[in-house]
């Protein structure tokens, strides 16, 4: 579950306050809004990448406002999938796991089972600059999924994708969202996407978030 | 009704453009290419003679022809001076810079202006007319004064094992010179040719040249690796931390950049002064003032290079790394550093290149002692000191022959695929 309450930040001229938003545990979240109304903002809130002022923010049963992004249990999808750009796609998919020092085989098994949920298998020894849009999309979700984070931060990650693809993509979305649980936050401009996933869906107006 | 025709529209043709854009870029990499090339144009990479004193007189001439007496049978080198046309030698009008046996007992030196001073040189050849052998140590005496120096370099042929090659000279006088030979020499020959070798192999045979170039190597080496430690985490600092006085500090990095690179050694001069004497007297004019001297400068290079790397890697990678459990350290280690790999090596060669070249701070810092201090362009500085030229450009070339390699090494290392 995602749990926004009252939530106020400040970053330079930009403020939002008391902003509240709930996602029950396992539901498709689409929150809509305007192009510079502060979705990434409460998006990296949640991930622990920016500070808030106030609030609560609680992930499953846990108020996670003072923990550090890797504490959190989030998986993040930048807008820009930001996949690193020195690993191969493998690397990109066991680099959480790796952190937390799993055994080899348990890793190996893991990325496999990414691989095979995301259609990706056959790109595993690839390097990220050799993958087209779509593709670096799956590696990028695989890649926040691999640590089963509870939670699953999606910034407009069907944004730079064209038509064929874009239907391709939601299908997976869903198929992952099916098969994982996970508590999905995903942020859109397009009302089209917003119907054909979301379990709940929330617009943001005026700093602030309302559910439809 | 029909709108009345308006002309086509047409843009003028981009060709001034490119030409222009052509013009200035080519000429620079010109200049470039023609100055590095000169050097190597420019040194006589052959043999020279050994020439004993100057048989024309410095002078005004009040006639036309001046006469010189020459020796028949022996060898002469000539170079023309400004104003002469010729040399007349034998009803032959030699012209330019070369060597030539005399037929005559006289040759006359033709004056372009009859009342102008005469600039050209007439040198003999000096021969060796003696050849003494005690304890190793082959004295050789010749005809003409040969005005080598003790230290130099000498190439003997035609005297059989042993003898013929290279051999430092151990001794001088005006006519004879000594040289060292190995234990197991042929005996002493009969004759001897000299020459001088070329001024490469005279820079890099001579033990002082030697100390320099591996002072350069080693102090530019451990000055590299000190910069790329300093300048990693100042770069990583002043690119993704905001704190107050960041623009001072920004300010302070630059100041050994915009410093004249001399204004830098006096100012560590100074600053020792102020130093516990145990410490200024094992720094100052000994090889970790060259160190020192090279890093001032060689690390606000490296600093500048790695906070542009770090500053085109976006935050994106680090927040990603951050939500899947690096703290900042890993981050840092596993997804930001190897990114800046190619600015890293960069960075590097920046700063390798950067202190083979400094002089300045060294000369006031660390002072220009042979064997102790000298480092390549404190090399060339001496050399062009004693009036030696081409020993200088000798010294330039190996300087030139260094930096080719870094700089290919650092090339093929950052062109190398991360991915294989």
């Amino acid at each position: 579950m995602i749990a926004l309450k009252n939530i106020s930040l400040k970053q330079g001229s930009f403020e939002l306050s008391g902003v509240n938003l709930t996602i029950a545990a396992g539901e498709y979240g689409v929150l809509m809004g305007r192009s510079g109304c502060g979705k990434t903002t409460i998006l990296e809130a949640i991930c622990g990448l920016r500070s808030i002022e106030n609030g609560s923010i609680r992930l499953g049963d846990e108020e996670v406002a003072g923990f550090p992004p890797a504490e959190r249990g989030v998986g993040y999808v930048p807008q820009d999938r930001a996949l690193f750009p020195t690993m191969i796609v493998r690397e990109q998919l066991a680099f959480a796991l790796v952190l937390r020092k799993q055994p080899q085989t348990q890793i190996a098994a893991r990325v496999n089972e990414l691989a095979k949920l995301l259609g990706i298998t056959q790109l595993l020894d690839r390097a990220p600059d050799k993958l087209s849009g779509g593709e670096a999309q799956r590696v990028a979700l695989g890649r926040a999924l691999a640590h089963r984070p509870a939670v699953l931060c999606l910034d407009e990650p069907l944004a730079a994708l064209d038509e064929e693809l874009h239907e391709e993509m939601c299908r997976l979305l869903e198929h992952v969202h099916r098969e994982t649980g996970v508590t999905v936050l995903h942020i859109t401009h397009s009302p089209s996407e917003a119907k054909r996933l979301a379990g709940c869906h929330f617009r943001m107006e005026n700093g602030k978030v309302t559910r439809e | 009704m029909s709108e009345p025709a308006q002309p086509k529209y047409r843009v003028a043709s981009d060709k001034p453009f490119l030409i222009g854009l052509g013009v200035l870029a080519g000429s620079y990499l010109l200049i470039i290419g023609a100055m590095v090339l000169a050097d190597l144009v420019f040194l006589d990479y052959g043999d020279q003679p050994i020439l004993g004193n100057e048989r024309v007189q410095q002078g005004r001439y009040a006639e036309g022809a001046v006469p010189i007496r020459v020796e028949a049978g022996r060898t002469y080198h000539f170079r023309l001076g400004k104003n002469e046309v010729a040399l007349k030698h034998d009803e032959q009008m030699l012209t330019g810079k070369n060597l030539f046996k005399a037929n005559t007992d006289e040759v006359r030196l033709q004056p372009r202006i009859p009342n102008a001073p005469i600039t050209a040189s007439l040198r003999p050849e000096a021969l060796v007319i003696q050849i003494a052998l005690t304890n190793h140590i082959a004295t050789l005496t010749t005809d003409e004064s040969h005005g080598l120096l003790w230290g130099q370099f000498i190439r003997v042929h035609g005297a059989g094992a042993g003898w013929d090659g290279v051999h430092e000279i151990t001794d001088t006088t005006t006519n004879q010179l000594s040289i060292a030979l190995p234990e197991n020499s042929a005996a002493t020959p009969k004759t001897l040719q000299l020459s001088k070798p070329n001024p490469l192999v005279q820079a890099l045979r001579s033990r002082d040249i030697q100390f320099s170039i591996m002072l350069s190597l080693i102090s530019c080496t451990i000055t590299t690796l000190m910069s790329i430690w300093v300048a990693v985490p100042i770069g990583y600092i002043m690119s993704r931390f905001e704190f107050r006085g960041k623009p001072l500090i920004d300010t302070l990095l630059d100041i050994p950049i915009v410093l004249p690179p001399l204004v830098v050694g006096l100012s560590l001069l100074i600053l020792f002064r102020y130093a516990p004497d145990w410490l200024s007297d094992s720094v100052v004019y000994k090889w970790p003032a060259v160190v020192l001297a090279q890093f001032m400068v060689a690390c606000a290079f490296a600093v500048r290079t790695m906070r542009v790397t770090f500053d085109q890697i976006p935050h994106r990678y680090e927040q990603v790394a951050l939500t899947l459990g690096c703290n900042r350290q890993q981050a840092f280690w596993r997804v930001i550093l190897p990114q800046a790999k190619g600015g890293l090596l960069a960075a590097a060669t920046l700063s390798w290149a950067r202190a083979l070249g400094e002089f300045g701070p060294i000369l006031v810092f660390a002072g220009a002692t042979r064997q102790k201090t000298e480092v390549l362009p404190t090399s060339a500085f001496l050399e062009l000191q004693a009036g030696r030229t081409e020993g200088m450009l000798a010294v330039s070339l190996i300087m030139i022959g260094a930096a080719v390699i870094v700089f290919l090494i650092a090339r093929t290392l950052g062109m190398k695929r991360v991915f294989a």
